[in-house]
């Protein structure tokens, strides 16, 4: 799985040194190629417009061809440090925009980035789809159109174009789009894949728009399957657009974005897909002074999030594995993990609980530890993790030590009435 | 097609003539029974409950005679009603559990069959977060309406499974039935297993609202198996029972819910039922002299759904 952060907010095309080294100083060696950090929504809002002053974005508009000019100088920071583009994602328009005039101009506007991501090694590129001016019921014909043009164009680079979760407004509040269902957004890739005779189209989804439909995000990660090769992670209140750092979105002491499910989707369909985190009104949010010291939080959240999708496969990567905790942590691997991935044994601190059984597992000194074979992990299933690795590398266990957690777990302990 | 409004905040056991005079004088001729108004929710979740389903069927029946000739006289049919919810209290002991099952599920149907009511509208059992699936949620609510549904068969009544919401840090998201499709095919299940109608479908607008249903797409798949509605209106964040139109969120000042969507949908699949408003919040928010012209509003816009509707 690939891990990366959008620059948009933090990165200044004009002077991009110091936002790309704070990103590359975090740990991030991927970064999304944002094309609309040239080029956004506000500026084909308003392009044609009367303005005092023209953006970059209206310029770009105005002649397409020119977009690469303005990412000369990030380009440049971007191979000095060696970081990977390997998505990109192209200008958009708002989500309450009127602009039917402008899609024309906006189609010119995706066949330069696909250019523009040929040359710069990506490997995707996002494209919304069109929405505005279509009658109800109309989507599918309008865009199966436009997303085959691009697919020709596509081709000739080796990328994969793909397709993301819309909401649309509705006088102010954002419901749910085109593809916000996970059926409706399989059936668009399939038979667009089969119109090229090949998988041109994949699908990327955006955390921040299921959350605010309200989606539940295990559904939808299951019925794309395979088809999903991005997650965009973002917080929001469920009600406005933003994208937040992951987890700071919270009211009552819980988070507003449902985080389990998506993990248990995710986790449940192996996706070993790019996980981009978008915090880019968080990031802006913060001084420049401080913003080094979030981007290294941000990049311990999207590792948190990768390692938490993994957990399945790390269980799967090791022929023998025993556990170290007989507590609920220890009860909660039984019930999910137990029967697929079972334990040899298991051991705790505790002296009472030595030579008992908990479910189902024979409960051992940590001396035990001392026999195992090589190539057996030990899972630690208690939250005192980084302590009782310590405690065991002072005994002098060599084997791998891992760390389990049942925050996330596809199931809960659950005592049934009835049924 | 008939309008019609929850009982809730107008008809009171003191007396239930005036409020069913009430009803039909603002334009309705059809009532939602809030039955569920006898067993709160907001108790059963602290694990409470009062006895009121303890009583026989005939001390029941003894108790809402008095509602239903009341209905009678005044011309106003109760054509939907709400089963006390929830049904299964995670958490709760075993014995409310089986009270809610054994109990006031069955009494709830034997309440709306002496009414001569026709659908009831029911909740799923809330059991994702624990069992990890939709699925697996949906296999405890089926195994509930196996055992209402033989009752319903022989009553002529149809249960309906109602789109609902969870809650996450104050954010309402999708809960049981929010899934069309899903839900056409579960009916279709069901009735055919049961060779009746014993399974419909209550679309609630509020909350399609909450999560951002597209209201048109969720009717057309629904198509026939959509019994009954709940009506009402939210800013999209909370569930607040408020009159369609009510919300705006732009200095255009335009619906912030998909009304289009909902009479375009029901047009479609050339809804002929009861267009029914769950808007008891409104009656409370209102000052009591004004209830009543709060309920002819709420009729009126019935008859304007009707209107667009049909045409």
């Amino acid at each position: 799985m690939v891990v990366s952060c959008f620059p948009t907010g933090t990165v200044n095309l004009t002077y991009p040194g110091q936002g790309v080294a704070d990103l590359y100083n975090a740990g991030f060696q991927n970064i999304i190629f944002d094309i609309n950090m040239c080029c956004s929504g506000n500026d084909l809002e308003n392009f044609g417009k009367q303005r005092d002053v023209v953006s970059n974005g209206i310029k770009v508009l105005e002649n397409p061809k020119k977009v690469c000019q303005y990412f000369e100088h990030f380009l440049q920071r971007v191979r000095e440090k060696q970081i990977c583009l390997p998505v990109a994602y192209a200008p958009y328009f708002m989500r309450n925009t009127k602009r039917t005039d402008l899609i024309g101009c906006w189609i010119h506007m995706v066949e330069e980035c696909i250019h523009l991501c040929g040359k710069n090694g990506c490997q995707y590129l996002i494209v919304r789809p069109i929405f505005t001016g279509i009658e109800s019921g109309k989507e599918w014909e309008r865009n199966r159109d436009f997303y085959l043009y691009l697919a020709d164009i596509a081709k000739v680079y080796h990328i994969m174009l793909l397709l993301e979760n819309q909401c649309r407004d509705m006088g102010g509040h954002l419901v749910r789009g085109i593809c916000a269902e996970g059926s409706e957004a399989a059936e668009w890739v399939d038979k667009l894949n089969a119109e090229c005779g090949e998988e041109r189209f994949g699908f990327c989804m955006d955390s921040g728009i299921c959350n605010i439909c309200g989606q539940n995000m295990y559904e939808m990660a299951r019925i794309l399957g395979k088809r999903l090769k991005m997650v965009i992670l973002r917080d929001c209140d469920g009600h406005r657009e933003s994208a937040m750092l992951p987890f700071t979105c919270a009211y009552q002491r819980q988070s507003q974005t449902d985080w389990l499910s998506l993990i248990r989707g995710l986790r449940e369909i192996g996706f070993d897909g790019h996980l981009a985190l978008n915090m880019i009104d968080t990031a802006a949010a913060f001084s420049p002074l401080l913003r080094p010291q979030l981007f290294t939080m941000a990049k311990s959240v999207a590792d948190y999030f990768k390692w938490q999708i993994e957990i399945e496969s790390n269980l799967r990567k090791y022929p023998n594995r025993v556990l170290f905790g007989a507590g609920n942590m220890c009860r909660n691997y039984m019930k999910c993990y137990g029967e697929k991935y079972p334990p040899l044994f298991t051991c705790d601190n505790n002296k009472a609980l030595w030579e008992t059984s908990f479910c189902g597992l024979e409960v051992k000194s940590p001396e035990a530890l001392r026999e195992l074979p090589a190539d057996c992990a030990i899972f630690l299933c208690n939250i005192y993790y980084r302590e009782i690795e310590q405690q065991l590398r002072d005994m002098g266990i060599k084997n791998p030590i891992m760390y389990f957690n049942d925050e996330y777990m596809p199931s809960f302990h659950f005592r049934k009435n009835k049924f | 097609m008939s309008i019609g409004v929850q009982t809730k905040n107008v008809v009171y056991d003191a007396n239930p003539a005036e409020g069913f005079a009430m009803l039909k004088r603002a334009g309705f001729s059809c009532a939602d029974f809030s039955l569920n108004a006898y067993l709160l929710n907001t108790s059963l979740y602290q694990f409470e409950r009062n006895d009121f389903f303890s009583r026989s069927d005939t001390e029941l029946e003894a108790f809402f005679k008095p509602h239903k000739d009341a209905a009678k006289a005044a011309g106003i049919w109760i054509n939907q009603m709400h089963m006390p919810y929830p049904n299964y209290v995670p958490g709760a002991g075993r014995e409310l559990n089986d009270y809610l099952w054994q109990v006031v599920a069955p009494k709830s149907m034997r309440i709306c069959a002496y009414f001569g009511c026709r659908s009831i509208v029911m909740h799923g059992f809330k059991l994702a977060y624990h069992l990890g699936t939709e699925e697996a949620e949906w296999e405890q609510t089926a195994a509930f309406l196996d055992f209402l549904a033989p009752m319903a068969k022989e009553m002529g009544i149809t249960i309906c499974i109602e789109n609902l919401y969870n809650g996450i840090g104050g954010h309402l998201v999708e809960g049981p039935c929010c899934n069309a499709r899903k839900a056409v095919s579960r009916i279709d299940y069901f009735n055919d297993k049961y060779r009746a109608e014993v399974l419909g479908f209550c679309f609630d607008t509020g909350h399609a609202n909450l999560i951002g249903l597209d209201f048109e797409a969720f009717l057309t798949t629904l198509d026939y198996r959509l019994k009954t509605l709940h009506i009402h209106d939210n800013d999209g964040i909370q569930d607040l029972h408020q009159i369609p139109y009510t919300f705006t969120k732009t200095r255009e000042n335009t619906a912030s819910t998909d009304w289009e969507g909902f009479i375009n949908g029901l047009s479609r699949i050339r809804y002929d039922g009861v267009l029914s408003f769950e808007t008891a919040p409104v009656l409370t928010a209102f000052p009591d002299e004004m209830k009543e012209e709060a309920l002819r509003l709420i009729a009126k816009i019935g008859k304007y759904f009707e209107k667009e509707i049909k045409q």
